[in-house]
């Protein structure tokens, strides 16, 4: 029994290394009618649309004018699945011509020796290499020396504003306060002297919910930056030589810990912070809930996202303020870091012999007619140009590049936008609001918050984070403080950071001083 | 007559008391029946307020400005069908839908047709090498093959991109089949020994005799298998590359990362209904088949489920 047994698992083995072995099938450079087929995995631009339709006018561009036959594959909408996907591709040594990666997962297929090195590859993409890859891209990409992915920028940066109600201001004969001092003033006359007139005491001075994570906003987050900003402690990390590291250590962190848990003490900061999430907080200023926050130009402008408020409060108004000076003079709106979405080139794809199509049609990407169709699809099909040559949806219905049947089309516009002019009046036209007839813009609400002083820390996003018993441990401990489970004292500050400091803090701090030195983010 | 009487007596006496209507509870009993109650519906509320929340969130309306409590309590005349007219005018929606039917109907009928044969002769107790069939049946219950070998196998198949990547990895669960085989067990053997003296083949008993006493595990065994298939996310997106064959979970999950990120894309795939209600439609829809199937297949689901429970 035991020896049939024995031969029925050898021969299963035996079955798996057979079905095992073949690999992946290769394609060949050219194919029979002379084009150079690419396999293009990609991060759609809206990912919950169909993929691009097998009619898109490209692939005839490209197959008749480039000799490209391109297959095209939506990678999937999250970060962590997209790199499942990669990694098992890798494994079964499949991966396909040209993907969107992440910088960990790259790091990892470089050590494998399945990316190839693109540092020859930028001077046949001219055009592309001028709009979209500049030496912090490249830097994005560079691993021991050699760039292995082309790196685009991504989201817009400094995208966020610190907004208070001019309408709530004006009743309370109130000024934009310009210090932390002046701010506590109106937070509290914000929150006790029924700045809507309603007559009822549900009003608060500052709103927020804790957007965190272990890289570039830590803890208490985002929402907060303004605040910490003026203790020159926005950011998890501070990149600046001569206090590189932990913010957390630096004494003004504690000064700001202070000046929130007064906010929180004096009943000015609206009670449900903790426990909100992203949409309580939107819903929240919508319905009024408080006078000051830190938002996002779209989330706070764009008419989708603008009309429930302008519904409620036809006279209310929001306006984007300085951030407020602290005690030593210092301001920021907040930390800011720059994404990128790299491409890489499987070795591969290079050993075919396709490195030069996959430039050429990288390159065709960033000339006009690429960019245009990749960004909004045919004119007068998908848009049309307004006076300005902006792509505008114009009366093209549902075809349009923003309606339910042309957005497929565009699909691919987060490998050709760079946020040119163009690309943010496209994206962020003016409007006029529904019921107060306001004239709006999410593009001039951005412009103005760049405008704002900003902390930079570009490579934040690449720093090492910590295990998870350390992370919890840090973001438990300053919610304890704010929340006045642990009374915020300088003994017990300096025991919670000896505590973390026994846990592994230390380490996580040396680790990221490391980092910081040996790539270069240190400024 | 008194002796009869007494009789009578005794016998009601000596039925359990339980199932003796004559039998007036007492008052522990009305108590105990009061606590049972109030803990079955208190457990129906703790069940029906996330469902009732995504109900009402599908319909909420892109004016509503409330908390998420008070939005569980909208009057319908308020409700908004925004969500679901965009779902359903979606062709990406649409199209993933119809990619789900096809898992679920080729992946029960794939798995049904794999498991039924397999649980049968492991049933059949003069199967020489039976123990070592079971032995080998249970090794990848009990040792995950891993992802990477899956994948390489499904790759080299070529499967890749085929609706059949999704169920067929998964067509034979080792948890349904023993299952199934305890249902067999129990079937009175000499039913099919008498069927073997009438001459039939081992096949026309499992078609004539076996199968027809067993619909109540068929049917509970296909409903964990279309569940299943119907839920599955990871195979789809390991093994789907052709967007047009993406099923509905990829598209669930695309939905809701779409919703973490709405501020940013000022254009949704779904026009001008909010993304909340949008993601709580998509989740109420994809229910919908499941929630259809169940009560059809619930009188055998039970008895289905009680498989293997009581030893005899």
């Amino acid at each position: 029994m035991k020896r049939l047994l024995s031969l029925l698992l050898v021969a299963l083995m035996a079955c798996t290394v057979v079905f095992a072995a073949g690999g992946s099938e290769k394609t060949t450079a050219v194919n029979a009618d002379g084009t150079v087929t690419i396999n293009l995995w990609y991060g759609a631009a809206i990912t919950e649309a169909g993929p691009i339709p097998d009619d898109w006018v490209g692939y005839d561009i490209l197959r008749e004018e480039h000799g490209i036959d391109l297959h095209l594959s939506v990678l999937p909408s999250n970060e962590s699945d997209q790199d499942v996907r990669i990694q098992a591709a890798a494994a079964g040594n499949s991966l396909p011509d040209l993907f969107m990666v992440s910088r960990p997962v790259l790091t990892r297929l470089v050590d494998q020796g399945l990316v190839a090195p693109v540092d020859d590859y930028y001077a046949l993409m001219p055009n592309r290499t001028a709009q979209q890859y500049d030496a912090d891209s490249i830097a994005m990409s560079t691993i021991d020396g050699h760039s292995y992915g082309f790196a685009s920028p991504g989201s817009v940066a400094k995208n966020e504003g610190l907004l208070i109600r001019k309408d709530w201001l004006d009743n309370l004969g109130l000024e934009v306060p310009t210090n932390l001092d002046e701010l506590m003033e109106v937070m509290i006359a914000f929150t006790y002297d029924d700045p809507d007139g309603n007559g009822k005491d549900d009003t608060y001075g500052y709103g927020a919910y804790i957007e965190s994570d272990a890289t570039l906003k830590g803890y208490p987050g985002a929402r907060l930056f303004p605040i910490l900003g003026a203790f020159g402690v926005d950011g998890l990390w501070c990149l600046e030589e001569e206090n590189l590291g932990l913010n957390v250590y630096k004494p003004e962190f504690y000064d700001a810990m202070v000046y929130i848990r007064q906010m929180c003490e004096e009943g000015v900061m609206d009670p449900n912070w903790l426990t909100y999430k992203k949409d309580d907080f939107r819903a929240a200023w919508k319905q009024g809930r408080f006078g000051i926050m830190k938002e996002q130009n779209a989330a706070y402008a764009a008419e989708a996202n603008y009309a429930p408020f302008d519904a409620n409060f036809p006279d209310g108004e929001w306006i984007i303020v300085d951030p407020p000076k602290g005690p030593e003079g210092l301001a920021s709106v907040g930390a800011y870091d720059q994404n990128y979405r790299i491409y890489a080139m499987s070795q591969d794809a290079v050993d075919a012999g396709k490195a030069e199509k996959i430039c050429e049609l990288l390159e065709w990407m960033s000339s006009d007619e690429g960019y245009f169709l990749c960004g909004w699809g045919q004119e007068g099909v998908n848009y049309v140009l307004d006076e300005n040559g902006v792509p505008v949806a114009g009366d093209l219905g549902d075809n349009a590049f923003s309606g339910t049947q042309g957005q497929v089309y565009t699909q691919l516009r987060n490998m050709v936008f760079y946020n040119s002019d163009t690309e943010l009046a496209s994206r962020y036209p003016t409007y006029t609001t529904a019921t107060s007839g306001k004239t709006m813009s999410a593009l001039t609400a951005l412009r103005e918050m760049q405008s704002k002083y900003w902390t930079a820390a570009i490579g934040s996003g690449q720093m090492p984070t910590p295990n998870a018993d350390v992370q919890r441990y840090y973001e438990q401990s300053l919610a304890e403080f704010l929340s006045g489970q642990r009374a915020l004292t300088p003994e017990n500050w300096q025991a919670f950071l000896d505590q973390f400091n026994a846990i592994g803090g230390a380490d996580w701090n040396a680790q990221g001083v490391a980092y910081a030195q040996e790539n270069g983010l240190v400024r | 007559m008194a002796e009869a009487t007494a009789k009578k007596k005794e016998r009601v006496h000596l039925k359990p008391k339980m199932h003796n209507s004559t039998v007036r509870p007492t008052r522990a009993d009305k108590v105990f029946q009061i606590v049972v109650d109030v803990f079955m519906v208190l457990m129906l509320i703790i069940i029906l307020i996330p469902l009732w929340s995504t109900v009402t969130l599908s319909f909420r309306p892109n004016t509503y400005i409330g908390t998420y409590l008070e939005g569980m309590f909208l009057a319908p005349w308020d409700w908004s069908f925004d969500a679901y007219k965009a779902l359903l005018g979606n062709n990406g929606f649409l199209m993933a839908f119809t990619n789900s039917l096809k898992i679920l109907v080729g992946g029960v009928f794939c798995a049904l047709i794999l498991t039924i044969p397999l649980a049968y002769v492991m049933s059949v107790k003069s199967l020489p090498g039976r123990k070592i069939l079971t032995t080998i049946v249970l090794i990848p219950y009990v040792f995950d093959v891993g992802m990477i070998p899956a994948y390489l196998l499904v790759q080299n198949i070529g499967l890749m991109d085929h609706l059949a990547a999704v169920f067929l990895p998964g067509a034979i669960s080792t948890y349904n089949v023993i299952i199934m085989r305890q249902f067999f067990d129990g079937i009175p053997a000499e039913l099919k020994e008498s069927a073997r003296i009438d001459g039939c083949s081992e096949v026309q008993i499992l078609m004539r005799i076996v199968m027809p006493l067993s619909k109540a595990i068929v049917m509970t065994i296909g409903l964990y298998y279309g569940v299943s298939f119907w839920n599955n996310f990871f195979n789809a997106m390991l093994y789907i590359q052709d967007s047009n064959l993406n099923p509905l979970p990829i598209l669930l999950r695309n939905i809701l990362m779409a919703a973490g990120m709405n501020e940013y894309v000022e254009v949704s795939a779904f026009g001008n209904a909010p993304i909340e209600a949008i993601k709580a439609a998509s989740v109420f829809m994809s229910a919908i088949p499941m929630v259809i199937a169940y009560p059809f297949i619930q009188k055998y689901f039970t008895k289905g489920t009680m498989v293997g429970a009581v030893k005899g």
